[in-house]
Formats: C-alpha cells, structure tokens, sequence
C-alpha cells in the first residue's frame, strides 16, 4: 500500500519541515511541566503553542487534527474525500479515558457534578472525531493498545486496505501530555528525572511526551489514478503477544521477534534488507534490554537503529504514528538523526544506536513498538 | 468465520449455560438499580490464579474469553496461533476513578502502581493473553456505539490474511457509581428496571448493565460450531434482534424493522444497558442458531403491534440479525447464518 501523505506534531517539531530541522541540530525540547499541576519534577516533552486549542475539544484531538490536517494537505487528498470511502483508525490512550480530575473531585465532595467534561469526553472519541471532522465516510476504529496503539492503528487500516473495506485509510496516532500517565507512569518507577537515554549504559527511564503522527494509506491503483506518485509503501505489519506480565516485557523477546518476522515475511524481505529500524527504545532498563538483545539477534551487530524519544519524549498512543512518519521521512530524506541522549554503550545489551546524523541508503525500513501488557509491534516501510 | 465457543459473563451468571438459562426464564428485576455482575460470579481460583490484583474489569473479560476458548472444545495447541480482539466503550473507568481517588488523596507521586496499570484499555485482553498463554495478535479497541462491530470486522480480516487461526473476539463493559450516575443525568432510567425495547420512543428507558461476552471465531473447522458470521448480508434474515436498550438515544428508527412483518425480537432487558450490548445480542442469535430455538422477548410491552417473538419454542431459524442503531444516525448490523 502507498503511504501517500503524512503528518506529525510533536515536540520536535509542529510539521515535518521543522521536525526534520531539529532532528538536524540534535535539539531536544524537553521542559518542566507547564500544561498541567503537579507536584512532579519529571521532564517532559510539551507542544507548545498548539494553535486552536481553545478548551472545547480534548488536546488530544487538537493534536490529531493538526497532523491529520498535514496528512490530508501531503496527499492531495483534502477536496477530494466524497470520492473514496475514506476509513480513520487511530490510536490513543489519554483519549479513550474519562479521567478528568476536575469532575470526578466534584462528584466524589458532593455526589454530583457539570458534565462538561464527560460531553466532551463522548465526543472524544479519537477516531470518530476526525471522521467527523473531515467528513469520512468509511469505517472508524479507535485502537487502545497502550504504548503500541499508533503502530496497530497503521496495522489495522492495512488490514482494511487489504480486505477492501476502505479505498484509502488515515491511521496512526495522537495523546496530550496528562496528569494520569504522568503519576501513573512516575508510580512504577519508569520516569527518568532528567532528559532520557534511551539505550545507554546509565539510562534511568522514561520522558512522557505529547503529539500526533498520521499518515494515509491506499491501495496503488487508487494512488495512480488520483495522479500522485507513489514513493513510499508500507509492505508489512506484525503484531503477537508477550502473554508473560502485565507491565514488563518478555525477557527473551520472542514476543517481539515473532512480530518483526511476521512484519518482514508479509513484506517479502530478508532481515538484512533492513537499512534501520527506528526502535520504540524507551531509556527504560528493561525496554531497552529485552529490544537491544532482539535487534541484534534479529539483524545483527551492524544494524543502524535509533530511538527518536529523545527528540519527543514517549508519547504513547501517538508514539507509533509518529515513528511511523519518521521511519517514512528517513527512507526519503536518505538519513537518521543521531539517537539523542545515548552517550555509552551497554554491554549487557551488546548493540549501539547511531550516535551522528547517518546517511542512510536501501529500500526497506522497520517501526516496531513496544507496549504494556506485552504488545509487540511492527511495521516494514519501503522507499519505491 | 464461525462462532466456535461463546462465554458470557453478565448479570445472571456466567457461562453458556446461564446465557440460555436466562433466555429461558425471561426477565427478572434486578437486585439494585443496575444489571451489575454479582461478585460471587467473579471468583475462580482455576482461572483468575495469576490475577489476585486484577479489577473486575479484566476479572469479567479473562472469564468470558477463557469460557469461549474451553466451550469451543479447542486444545492448548492452538494458542500459538489464537489471537485477541477486545471491545470496550469506556474501558476500565471504575479503574481509572480508583486512580483519580489515589491522585486527590495521597497527591500525585503516591498513587498506587497497580491501580494505574489496571486503569489501561488493554490491561484485561493482556490478562486474556496471559491466562490462556496465547501469543497470537492481541488488541483493545474502543468506540461508543460500535466497537464490538469494530472488533468482528477486525477478526474477519485478520483471519482471511491469516495473522492468526483464531480469534477470541469479544466485548466487556462494567458500571461503577460514577457511570450510574452519568445514565442518570444524560439518560431515562427505568425506575421499575425493565428495559422496554419495542416502545420505539425518542427518551426510550434505560436499565444501566454490566459484563463480557466472547466467541472464538475462526475460518477453519471445528468439531463445535454455532454458526456463521456473514461478512455481506444477504437476502433477509428470519428474525432481527434489536439492539435498543435505551442507551443510544432515540430509538424510532428500530420501528421500521419492526413495522417490516419479520419477526423481532430484543434481549436486552435480560442483560442491560452497555454500548457493548450487541455483542451480547450475538451471543443469543448464536444460540437460537444452533438450538433451532426461538426465546420469548423477555419484555413485551408493544403499543405499535410489532411482530415480536412472543413465545419460548423450537422453531427452525437460518439467520438473525442484530441490529444497532446509534441516535438513528447510523445502522450497524450483525448477520449469523446456520
């Protein structure tokens, strides 16, 4: 399938233009917390200056829509979505919650409380908004798989492409910065307090993050016929369960291994037709331990990897969305930036992400996500 | 694909056997003001083993699909290759409230990590995944009006591009005090507990419910079978099963499939008001398929003369359709073939 337009707004940029100019300069953006109260000193990566956030829409749909916006512009598709049956699968985790704070104090002091909040949570619903938004008129599919749910949103519209349910799908993912992850995450001891290192010797956790990565999808007949050139494809989705703990990953990785080879066996590719892979590297002990041994095992010692969560911090629903679009604008632009943040190698995971801007040449690439509950995904992206 | 194994978690028990015991029966009050799960049906040591912290939540969901993975009469050598699809509208909210309750009282940097980790859409299909061992694909999918239909739609392509043999596939909702109270204030709660679901009204009565229904779908065969779930409906069913529960909002535009002469029917005072009735609605047109077995709407209040099934009885069935309507905005339907 062709991935005919796409769209990102994290930290490191609010489009592909800017996000590409910070992955150049090796900038990372990470702050204090100013969207949100609290008492916690982590780091984190915030959007700042989301235009159109004006309170009445969740941010993380504010977020969604601005890179859907891009995506839309980026295929040429924007006046022409009457004429396709158009499916939104996106992946969340902020989104699909009714966790505001605010409500539930009133409701638990009093027993009652408005229910502003809870409207605006029931028109949340991440991928029937933009459906709504944009005037779809296929199928719509919200994926709620934790840390993975950008890259199995992307594996579920595959899926519909190939079952002819949709002729062209937006999917990929957004979340906002919120106070729910950020204790929650802080409360299982995976919260660095200072900027991320992911797959470094000293790595001591995670940076949460906020954004949105979407790309759309059609078949390339559908592509050809609109008269936009196909340049970059997504060949394969793999997708298999740890089914080993709620909250840490299978230490021998043949969760995650089993998805990379199903990823590469619909693609039609050898692991070393790999040119890289952009790793959901986290900078926890234990994410990075269990992928880093995978990788290398999977592609060997001289594969070029990289985790861009150190440009964005983790940003969970949207992670795999927005890796998706950076995998994708690798393969075109013919380079990685350097891995932020990773200074010294672990031997115990015994293989090194890229530590420069790497050039980068070949056809395939690899996205692969990582997620609570024992989720391993990932996707194989071509360059035509 | 073919339904192969069904289980059922709700207010009046658990298992397949309950499911047809309860359409036997027909309708009976509930014991509060919701169809909530008793909690005597959540305890399983066999089952639940690795899940002493779990919520009931998950407790609901890892029952449902471990029932239809054993009713499907399907052995260990299969979960290699078993996949997961759940369905949910709101997820683990009472969860999620638990866990506000932890940030208002103890402050941000001393909540309870266990309460987080269950508060996460996808905790209980990664329960699912780990009580059975399957290591197939596992994914939680969530909408308000549709997302058990979601979920099929899924399992029907990831079947015939045979990411995986098969599929539990299913849907689970719960109701904590906080949803009871948002029915309250957005909905027409029927004091009496009785869900009427062929008054057709625009502010239809609505009976808060709670639980978990899954199949164990597949393409291939199985020594057990229900039925089959048709991927493009064809011709007309013998009987529609009408999804109206007083949850989505105006329900007048079921009236024209009741006003067209085929048999309906609505089990939904049985099991509740949850966005995710239908896949309960699914799990009784299965039996009725494979029983040849009509079963009495449990509610019969019909002031537009709808042709509803009245009576319990054996009666020979090809199809039924579960219908769902969203506010009379859009129609989702669910065909089971013999």
């Amino acid at each position: 399938m062709v991935i005919s337009g796409m769209g990102v707004i994290s930290a490191c940029g609010k489009n592909i233009s800017e996000t590409l100019n910070t992955f150049a300069s090796g900038r990372r953006n990470g702050s204090k917390v100013t969207l949100l109260e609290t008492k916690l000193k982590y780091p984190v990566f915030e959007v700042k200056g989301l235009s159109g956030s004006d309170g009445e829409a969740m941010r993380t749909l504010e977020l969604a829509f601005a890179a859907v916006k891009q995506a839309l512009e980026d295929s040429g598709l924007e006046d022409k979505l009457n004429d396709f049956r158009i499916g939104v699968c996106l992946g969340t985790t902020v989104a699909s919650q009714l966790n505001d704070t605010d409500f539930y104090r009133e409701y638990k002091n009093t027993g009652s409380a408005p229910l502003h909040s809870v409207e605006r949570y029931l028109k949340g619903n991440l991928a029937e908004a933009v459906s709504g938004k944009i005037g779809a008129s296929g199928l719509s599919c919200t994926v709620v798989n934790a840390c993975s749910s950008g890259t199995d949103a992307i594996g579920v519209g595959l899926s519909w492409l190939r079952a002819d349910l949709c002729d062209i799908v937006i999917c990929g993912g957004a979340d906002e910065l919120n106070r729910v992850p950020l204790a929650g995450f802080g409360s299982l001891g995976v919260v660095s307090d200072s900027l991320c290192k992911p797959f470094d010797k000293e790595r001591s956790g995670l940076n949460l993050g906020e954004g949105a990565g979407v790309i759309v999808i059609e078949k390339e007949e559908i592509c050809r016929k609109r008269g936009k050139k196909a340049q970059i494809f997504l060949r394969g989705y793999g997708l298999a369960a740890d089914a080993y703990h709620l909250t840490a990953p299978r230490p021998d990785g043949s969760g995650l291994e089993a998805a990379l080879a199903r990823a590469m066996d619909e693609a039609g590719i050898k692991p070393s037709q790999v040119v890289f892979v952009n790793a959901h590297g986290t900078a926890t002990p234990d994410n990075d331990l269990v992928e880093g041994k995978v990788l290398s095992r999977v592609f060997g010692m001289g594969l070029k990897f990289l985790s861009t969560k150190g440009y964005t911090g983790h940003t969970l629903g949207a992670a795999g969305g927005i890796e998706a679009v950076f995998t994708a604008i690798g393969l075109r632009e013919g380079w990685v930036p350097q891995s932020v943040g990773f200074e010294k190698a672990d031997d115990v995971i015994g293989i090194s992400p890229v530590t420069q801007k790497t050039v980068i040449s070949g056809q395939y690439a690899i996205s692969t996500s990582l997620a609570f509950g024992g989720n391993n995904s990932a996707i194989v992206i071509a360059k035509g | 694909m073919n339904i192969a194994g069904i289980g059922v978690v709700f207010n009046r028990g658990r298992g397949v056997q309950s499911l047809e015991k309860a359409l036997e029966e027909g309708w009976v009050p509930p014991e509060d003001s919701t169809y909530s799960v008793p909690a005597d049906t959540l305890k399983d040591k066999s089952v639940l083993k690795e899940m002493r912290r779990a919520d009931d939540f998950s407790k609901m969901a890892c029952l449902a699909a471990y029932d239809a993975f054993a009713d499907s009469g399907l052995g260990d050598g299969v979960k290699s290759s078993l996949g997961i699809i759940l369905a949910s509208a709101f997820g683990p909210h009472v969860t999620t409230f638990r866990f506000l309750d932890e940030i208002l009282d103890y402050g941000d940097a001393n909540v309870s990590p266990t309460i987080f980790s269950h508060s996460v859409h996808n905790a209980a299909a990664s329960y699912i995944a780990l009580a059975l061992g399957a290591r197939g694909p596992t994914l939680t999918v969530t909408q308000f009006a549709y997302s058990f239909h979601q979920a099929l739609i899924i399992a029907q392509a990831w079947l015939r591009e045979r990411r995986c043999e098969y599929i539990l596939v299913g849907s689970t909702d719960q109701c904590g005090t906080v949803m009871e109270y948002i029915c309250r204030q957005k909905l027409r709660l029927a004091e009496d507990g009785k869900i009427k679901p062929f008054l057709f009204s625009q502010t239809p009565y609505a009976v808060p419910g709670e639980g978990s229904a899954f199949f164990l779908v597949t393409e291939g065969k199985t020594e057990k079978r229900y039925c089959s779930v048709l991927a493009q409906t064809v011709g007309t069913p013998d009987m529609y099963l009408l999804d109206s529960d007083g949850m989505a909002g105006d329900e007048k535009c079921y009236l024209k499939i009741a006003k067209g002469g085929i048999p309906v029917a609505s089990y939904t005072p049985i099991f509740g008001s949850m966005l995710t009735v239908s896949s309960f609605s699914c799990a009784a047109a299965a039996l009725m398929l494979k029983k040849q077995r009509h079963y009495a709407s449990p509610v019969q209040d019909n002031p537009f003369g709808a042709n509803i099934c009245r009576l319990t009885e054996e009666k020979e069935t090809e199809s039924v359709a579960c219908v769902r309507h969203n506010c009379g905005i859009e129609r989702s339907q669910i065909t089971l073939k013999r």
